[in-house]
């Protein structure tokens, strides 16, 4: 559990992502819907809620923010955005209002800026829980291998989604099938079940792909993992199960986790296939969290819905009640008035009003 | 960490008995479990391990949301719901196959929809979404080997052990969609915090897996 709320993390990622000189990127909770309808892949939910606007036109309450930014981006500067927005997703229950804060960077997108938004993720994941882990993985890299092995279209998807489920058994019998190069297999499978520390990793990659991939992906690769090793610690770890759709992410892809939270909180990756093919030729780097899901962590706070609880008569006088709650109130402390002590609510103590019109205190 | 546990979901029913066994010739037996009486769940604190049983269906569930770090599920389940989990071991057990089942010399007329009843929608939608095949999909709960004999489907998409029963109901296995058998299977947070744990539970469990292939 953490010791601070929903609304004082926000205010924390807040500063966060303002301190690295973020802005705020506000928008309208509606877009044309024919934005979603081209890039559907790229949504985690494919529902969207739409309704037909006073002109005419098929409009859509917004399921994910990175495609409006990434479509009103200009071509030509830099830009670094955060957000703070509730989009709105389908799921087998129905549709939910999600809370989601992020960031994105687009424009000529460097080492350094892949560094810094990959350090932004560690420290949001850090203010949420000193108990978090960030793990990266290179989409490029792997792709290369798969290229070289021989795999085809499908086969490159299901090696992914295998990759995703670090499920070797299955991963080794598709390689088999479709691979004639056996040292490359090896490689791939080998990737597969590595999971390791940021630092520790970089010196692994740097042996075991030299000459498998190209040198420049391989050597920024491990550059970024060094970077953060020296910079998170063992909180960033290398692990290929991290992967994505390769329609809309290229190089490097994350997702971080937080004890108490049973899936991935954050997820983020380079994705200039997305910019390419909303017909962008800048660079782009962001990541998604996801709110919603650390609501397990505050679970641990107000036990009472309000500190007192007084309860007066029917006949008793408007002013006797109103100056009796305001002077239990005068402390600081939180005052409900009621008939009767309701069954669903809790206070941390119980006054009813005596006939004299004064506050008494039960039990 | 030595003092965390690690909470397994297993199948209830002759499956879990086994994969227990398994579970107990790694290193991880537990005596309350061996002598249930009323308990819902069975600790062993010294190896770190609490066990309880689920429906199998709900195996992943369980460990998708968090409930269980590790479980032990179908690959028919886990193919149904794709569940959003690790699947890190083949444990072998529980095999059998998912396919196409048709009356004996049924032909595809491809100029009608495909009517088929399965337990298994998700599976079947995307089999023949695969292949481009139009279809419809009945929906039942059990005794699926019953809809094609009463004209209900075409065809049925189900779980074919021995094909006994298949015989028996003068129905014959048409296309074979892929090989089952029990997984483990981990929670994805719950691998990055109980990761030296989880891997040590594996490595058992691949070792006694080797030793009953040896017998």
């Amino acid at each position: 559990m953490t010791e601070f709320s929903q609304s004082e993390l926000n205010e924390r990622l807040r500063r966060v992502f303002e301190n690295a000189g973020y802005r705020r990127y506000k928008m309208s909770k509606f877009e044309e819907y024919d934005l979603y309808a081209d890039n559907k892949d790229f949504l985690a939910s494919k529902s969207v809620i739409t309704f037909t606007d006073l002109d005419g036109r098929l409009m859509a309450l917004k399921p994910d923010v990175t495609l409006s930014i990434v479509k009103n981006f200009r071509e030509g500067g830099d830009e670094k955005v955060y957000y703070h927005e509730n989009v709105y997703r389908g799921f087998e229950t129905g549709f939910k209002e999600i809370s989601q804060a992020g960031l994105e960077c687009i424009g000529e997108v460097d080492e350094y800026c892949v560094c810094e938004v990959l350090s932004l993720a560690a420290k949001s994941l850090m203010t949420i829980s000193e108990s978090c882990e960030l793990d990266i993985s290179h989409l490029g890299i792997l792709c290369e291998l798969f290229d070289k092995a021989g795999l085809s279209r499908e086969g490159k998807a299901a090696a992914l989604r295998l990759m995703g489920e670090k499920n070797r058994g299955e991963l080794s019998a598709l390689l088999k099938s479709e691979s004639k190069d056996s040292a490359l297999s090896g490689l791939i499978l080998e990737l597969s079940g590595h999971d390791d520390k940021a630092g520790e990793a970089a010196k692994f990659l740097r042996k075991a792909l030299v000459g498998a991939v190209s040198e420049d992906s391989l050597e920024l690769f491990c550059d970024t993992c060094e970077f953060l090793s020296e910079k998170f610690g063992d909180s960033v770890r290398v692990d290929f199960s991290t992967v994505g759709d390769l329609n809309y992410y290229s190089g490097i892809i994350f997702k971080g986790f937080v004890s108490g939270v049973p899936s991935s909180v954050l997820s983020g990756g380079q994705y200039n296939g997305l910019m390419r093919k909303m017909k962008k030729s800048a660079k782009a780097i962001g990541f998604a969290l996801y709110l919603d899901l650390l609501e397990p962590l505050f679970n641990g706070g107000e036990s009472y819905d309000a500190d007192i609880l007084l309860t007066y008569k029917t006949g008793d006088s408007l002013r006797s009640v109103y100056n009796a709650a305001e002077k239990l109130a005068a402390g600081g402390k939180s005052v409900c008035v009621m008939k009767q002590n309701p069954r669903d609510m809790r206070f941390k103590e119980i006054y009813s009003l005596s006939d004299g019109g004064e506050a008494v205190r039960e039990g | 960490m030595k003092d965390e546990i690690i909470n397994v979901a297993l199948p209830k029913g002759r499956l879990g008995d086994n994969v227990y066994e398994l579970f107990s010739k790694a290193g991880y037996r537990c005596e309350e479990l061996e002598n249930p009486g009323r308990r819902l769940t069975f600790e062993n604190a010294e190896a770190g391990i609490r066990y309880f049983w689920v429906k199998p269906s709900d195996v992943a569930i369980y460990v998708e949301k968090g409930a269980a770090d590790l479980g032990v599920a179908g690959k028919d389940i886990l193919t149904e719901y794709r569940p959003d989990i690790y699947e890190l071991l083949d444990i072998g057990l529980g095999r059998c196959r998912m396919a196409v089942a048709a009356p004996k010399n049924f032909r595809d007329d491809h100029r009608r929809t495909l009517r088929v009843a399965t337990k298994f929608p998700s599976t079947a939608k995307r089999y023949y979404s695969s292949i481009g095949r139009d279809i419809d999909i009945i929906k039942l709960n059990g005794s699926i080997e019953l809809a094609p004999i009463l004209g209900l489907s075409d065809v049925i998409v189900d779980i074919v052990e021995t094909g006994a029963t298949l015989k028996q109901n003068n129905l014959e296995v048409y296309e074979t969609l892929f090989d089952i058998s029990a997984r483990l299977i981990a929670n994805k947070a719950s691998y990055r915090f109980k990761r030296e744990k989880i891997n040590e539970i594996k490595a058992g469990l691949s070792a006694a897996i080797k030793e009953r292939e040896l017998v």
